[in-house]
């Protein structure tokens, strides 16, 4: 079952076509890749999807229902949670706040009253926030700022932080960008255990060992429109694909 | 010069620049979850003054009831102001907002003069009668009275954006508007929150002036609004305790030009105190804001 499809999806920022009748399905459970030349269009697609930026033209439907255009933080409500490009942690705050903040799963919310909501919140969703931060491997740093966190650790507080109000759809715009081998690996079995606990995610990636490895299907993107579509092998050997990457060999790209 | 005159009028300034101080909070909160200015936050202040003697025209109440009137009344227009000033407008174009709020300080201004007509309104004072002396130096109860007001104001203030969920929230938003949003929180609502919060911030000030000076009139709005964003920027954009310390200061500051160059001199010598921070330190006193990355 499609746990998000995309139907002529557009953008465009005045004459140019960032996004271009892009049509996307995501199956539930897979992890999809979403790759392609830099300026193709993949983080104003991953926009799009969360209502960052208004759609010219075209659909967004997650979980069959239409969020076309709804404002970012009732897509996050309906269940589609991102991490962004450059790390954009509320630096200021302390790491327990940067997730303590973002605990706004609906369930739990409606059920709380006046003064947990607003307020104080409750004991239980303290207890949430710790165990998250026990799972991002951060409980010794939740007093920092999240500023004064090292890279490495910056980006796992905002996949926790993405992941705090328990989202069914993951959009992970180039996670890995910027980490050495041994953190890509780790992040690989991060994402396994993401997609065993039933998250589907959307992966944007420059790094090809990641995105080969750890996809189910990959779609590739070129000047706003999909050029191939399939299972990692597949997407390797494509001749549109390598034409787009400039004659390079997929298996061999960095970013 | 003689220092017992020194120390009189700048204690007198410190506790009187806690108003500023508030007026100070409002405009660089605004501006620190924003980056809008909202020049008609002066007048809605005065404005909560103004519906608080309204009210207590028609119903006799006892002036701390007044004071909370004026702060709800003006949290009130705050978010009148948010909506048709800042809710529809596109937030984009730098002037579009900043131009609505000028216009509707005006129209604050008219609606006031016109409903007075333009007499000044008596205000009640609370303590005016208590005067605590040792010696030649002397405290104005009334002045105490404002100070503990707006120190009250503060520490809840500063309580509920260090501790509360909401607060956290609003300078989540101050730091990062799009990840906030993706982290579940409304930006429409934390604006408007945020503008209802300097409102009720605002009226308690726009009614301590009134208790301070006597009277209200439509021409301490001008005044109010210029001094709030001396406080602003001495403080630093987006600086919450830049603001509270560059309030006392200003407060100080001109009092003691008050007491030894007269009134018609003193707003000069602030004017020239906002020029020696813009070339020496325009970042304000607190270089990093606190509410910004």
């Amino acid at each position: 079952m499609p746990i998000l499809e995309l139907t002529s999806l557009s953008k465009h920022f005045g004459g140019v076509r960032a996004v271009d009748e892009l049509d996307l399905t995501v199956e539930e459970g897979e992890i999809f890749g979403l790759i392609g030349p830099n300026g193709s269009g993949k983080s104003t697609t991953v926009n799009l999807i969360c209502g960052v930026l208004p759609v010219t033209s075209g659909q967004v439907v997650f979980e069959g229902r239409d969020i076309t255009g709804r404002q970012p933080h009732r897509v996050l409500a309906a269940g589609v949670a991102r991490t962004f490009q450059n790390i954009r942690l509320f630096g200021y705050l302390s790491v327990w706040q940067n997730l303590w903040v973002a605990q706004n799963s609906m369930e739990d919310r409606r059920r709380e009253n006046f003064a947990k909501r607003w307020f104080f919140g409750s004991g239980a969703e303290r207890d949430t926030v710790d165990e998250q931060l026990e799972f991002a491997g951060l409980i010794d740093k939740r007093n920092e700022l999240a500023a004064n966190l090292s890279f490495g650790e910056q980006r796992r507080l905002e996949l926790a932080r993405a992941l705090a109000a328990r989202p069914r759809l993951l959009l992970l715009d180039e996670p890995a960008a910027g980490m050495n081998l041994e953190e890509v690996q780790a992040l690989d079995g991060r994402l396994r255990t993401l997609q065993q606990a039933g998250v589907t995610i959307v992966l944007v990636e420059h790094v090809m060992e990641l995105v080969m490895g750890v996809t189910d299907r990959i779609a590739v993107l070129n000047f706003g429109r999909k050029i191939a579509e399939g299972l990692p092998a597949a997407i390797r050997e494509d001749e549109a694909v390598q034409q787009a990457y400039l004659g390079g060999n997929v298996g061999t790209m960095h970013a | 010069m003689d220092w017992l005159d020194f120390f009189q009028s700048i204690t007198d300034g410190l506790l009187f620049g806690s108003i500023y101080a508030l007026i100070g909070i409002g405009f660089t909160l605004i501006f620190g979850v924003m980056h809008k200015i909202n020049l008609a936050y002066g007048a809605a202040s005065i404005a909560g003054a103004y519906v608080s003697i309204a009210v207590a025209a028609y119903v006799p109440l006892p002036a701390l009831v007044t004071f909370l009137i004026a702060a709800i009344a003006s949290g009130a227009i705050a978010l009148l102001i948010y909506l048709a000033n800042f809710r529809f407008i596109p937030l984009a174009s730098p002037l579009a907002t900043l131009m609505a709020t000028v216009g509707m300080l005006i129209l604050i201004d008219e609606v006031v003069v016109h409903a007075t007509d333009g007499m000044p309104q008596p205000y009640p004072a609370l303590f005016a009668d208590i005067y605590i002396e040792w010696g030649d130096f002397g405290l104005r109860g009334d002045l105490i009275f404002i100070f503990v007001l707006s120190l009250i104001a503060m520490v809840v203030l500063m309580f509920m954006l260090y501790r509360t969920r909401l607060g956290i929230a609003t300078r989540a938003v101050a730091q990062q508007p799009v990840a906030a949003q993706l982290a579940g929180i409304s930006l429409d609502r934390t604006n408007a929150l945020t503008f209802v919060i300097t409102g009720l911030l605002g009226g308690l000030a726009g009614a301590m002036i009134g208790a301070s000076v006597g009277v209200l009139s439509p021409l301490l709005v001008v005044p109010i609004t210029v001094k709030g964003l001396i406080v602003c920027v001495i403080g630093g954009l987006g600086s919450i305790p830049g603001a509270i310390v560059a309030g006392l200061a200003v407060g100080a500051f001109e009092n003691f030009f008050l007491a030894f160059r007269g009134v018609t001199e003193r707003d000069m010598y602030v004017m020239l105190l906002l020029f020696v921070f813009l070339v020496f330190r325009p970042g304000g006193i607190f270089s990093r804001s606190v509410a910004r990355d």
